[in-house]
């Protein structure tokens, strides 16, 4: 579904990914861990061309994305994203941060938009918050907004960049649980995340990543009982502590 | 009583004799009159220009900061005496138009920058969440950066109306008849600078505090929703 090969980014002189190779199955949930400036965010953001490589290729279900030929846009509504930041769009009401992407790019009737805007708000757990301005919302439920948001374009895949590490430690289950939730209903994910316990529990690989390429990469129960590498082991031992 | 007297010959003189109080209505007018063209043809070239420089369009976006250059780092009085006798002066056209063209040239740099400073303020993070929706750079501008930063520009717009009314002070210099020059007038047939002066002063304290009142109340409102 996804394949990433050869993949560098240098902003500047910094080289941020040194050669990446990922490939990712549909309905498969891949977690990314590593210290913070190792390349995870960066490799999410080129997944779908928030950064433009500097080298390499990217093929979502087949076509290259890096070639010139493709529709950026086209692209981009199936794949959804979520960010740490949550980013919604704050003079909008929550069901019009849902609809404004439907409803200026998909051509279906404004009812069915709503509609589907409403089950989403139910799925992730506030139908209640529809026509509250963002400003009104917990950190938890805007993150809650923000996932609902990317689905609202029927996406393939969501990529999730540190989704839990703006929130309060209480609210980081009520967004693990809508996540993994996509996840058993067989949605692609690829989740760059410093919430090992997730991590261990819900994803079906965990790539961990170190100064720009992947250290290592295997099912979690392998990766955090054995792991093989001794950068592998430092950090889980600084983490894990 | 020995106060008195002095103040209402002051008042007679530079007011009421020959309807003198009529140049200072007249001014008004002309400086009022000024200040509003010049501010619509300023608004158009300040949503151009900074169109231009935000979208970095090839070709016209290194003239759009070097107009923005030229404008700000040159005095006003002199591009409005350039304006009035070099480009404009050869051919017969009203003087009040010519002023107003003259200081909406002069705007136009500052609201462009206005424009630009109020986009840049809406966090990055609210375009990139656009465009990752598939959204594209014109609908994401218009759908959700640019409602943002309307906020932002619309009180300094408001300044920029401020500054701009009191800017056109200098229009005396291509010989109009605004507010300024309506106190001048008026201070040569009375030999009297104080009184025609504190009265135009009042005049235009009383005009921007106007503006100023609006100011913030666009401000407050437009704050509700955050």
């Amino acid at each position: 579904m996804i394949k990433v090969t050869g993949l560098y980014k240098s902003f500047g002189p910094l080289e941020v990914l040194r050669g990446i190779d990922v490939h990712v199955k549909k309905s498969e949930v891949v977690c990314v861990i590593g210290a913070s400036g190792s390349g995870k965010s960066t490799l999410l953001r080129c997944i779908n061309l928030l950064e433009k490589p500097t080298k390499g290729n990217i093929f979502i279900e087949g076509a290259d994305i890096t070639s010139e030929s493709t529709d950026i846009n086209k692209l981009r509504q199936k794949v959804g994203m979520v960010f740490q930041q949550f980013n919604l769009f704050p003079h909008m009401t929550v069901i019009e941060n849902l609809m404004l992407a439907p409803s200026k790019l998909l051509k279906e009737p404004e009812e069915r938009i709503k509609k589907r805007a409403e089950e989403l708000l139910e799925k992730v757990g506030i139908p209640e918050k529809a026509n509250e301005y963002p400003s009104r919302l917990s950190g938890g439920q805007k993150q809650r907004v923000a996932i609902a948001r990317a689905l609202a374009m029927n996406p393939d895949i969501m990529l999730f960049d540190e989704p839990t590490s703006a929130l309060d430690p209480e609210m980081v289950s009520e967004v693990l649980s809508v996540m993994r939730q996509l996840a058993g209903e067989g949605m692609t994910m690829i989740i760059v995340t410093h919430e090992m316990g997730f991590a261990k529990e819900a994803a079906d690989r965990v790539l961990f990543m170190e100064e720009g390429i992947i250290e290592e990469e295997g099912p979690p129960s392998l990766l955090f009982a054995e792991p093989k590498r001794q950068r592998t082991r430092d950090f889980l031992n600084k983490v894990l502590s | 009583m020995g106060i008195l007297k002095p103040l209402a010959d002051a008042i007679y003189s530079n007011l009421i004799r020959e309807d003198r109080y009529m140049l200072l209505v007249r001014g008004l007018v002309s400086t009022l009159e000024i200040t509003l063209f010049a501010l619509l043809v300023g608004l158009i070239i300040g949503l151009f220009t900074a169109t231009v420089r935000i979208f970095k369009i090839k070709g016209v976006e290194k003239a759009a900061a070097l107009y923005v250059n030229v404008i700000r780092g040159t005095p006003a009085v002199v591009q409005l005496i350039i304006i009035y006798y070099a480009i404009l002066g050869s051919v017969n056209l009203d003087k009040l138009l010519v002023a107003s063209i003259a200081f909406g040239i002069n705007s136009g740099a500052y609201v462009s920058e206005l424009i630009r400073a109020g986009v840049g303020a809406v966090d990055k993070g609210q375009m990139e969440a656009a465009r990752s929706l598939g959204l594209s750079s014109a609908q994401s501008m218009r759908y959700v950066v640019l409602p943002q930063a309307v906020k932002n520009i619309l009180p300094a717009l408001v300044n920029e109306a401020i500054m701009l009314l009191k800017e056109t002070a200098i229009a005396g210099y291509i010989a109009l008849d605004d507010l300024t020059r309506a106190g001048n007038i008026i201070r040569s047939r009375t030999y009297d600078a104080y009184t025609p002066f504190l009265l135009v002063a009042v005049v235009y304290l009383y005009s921007t505090t106007v503006l100023s009142i609006l100011a913030e109340k666009l401000e407050r409102r437009l704050g509700r929703s955050d």
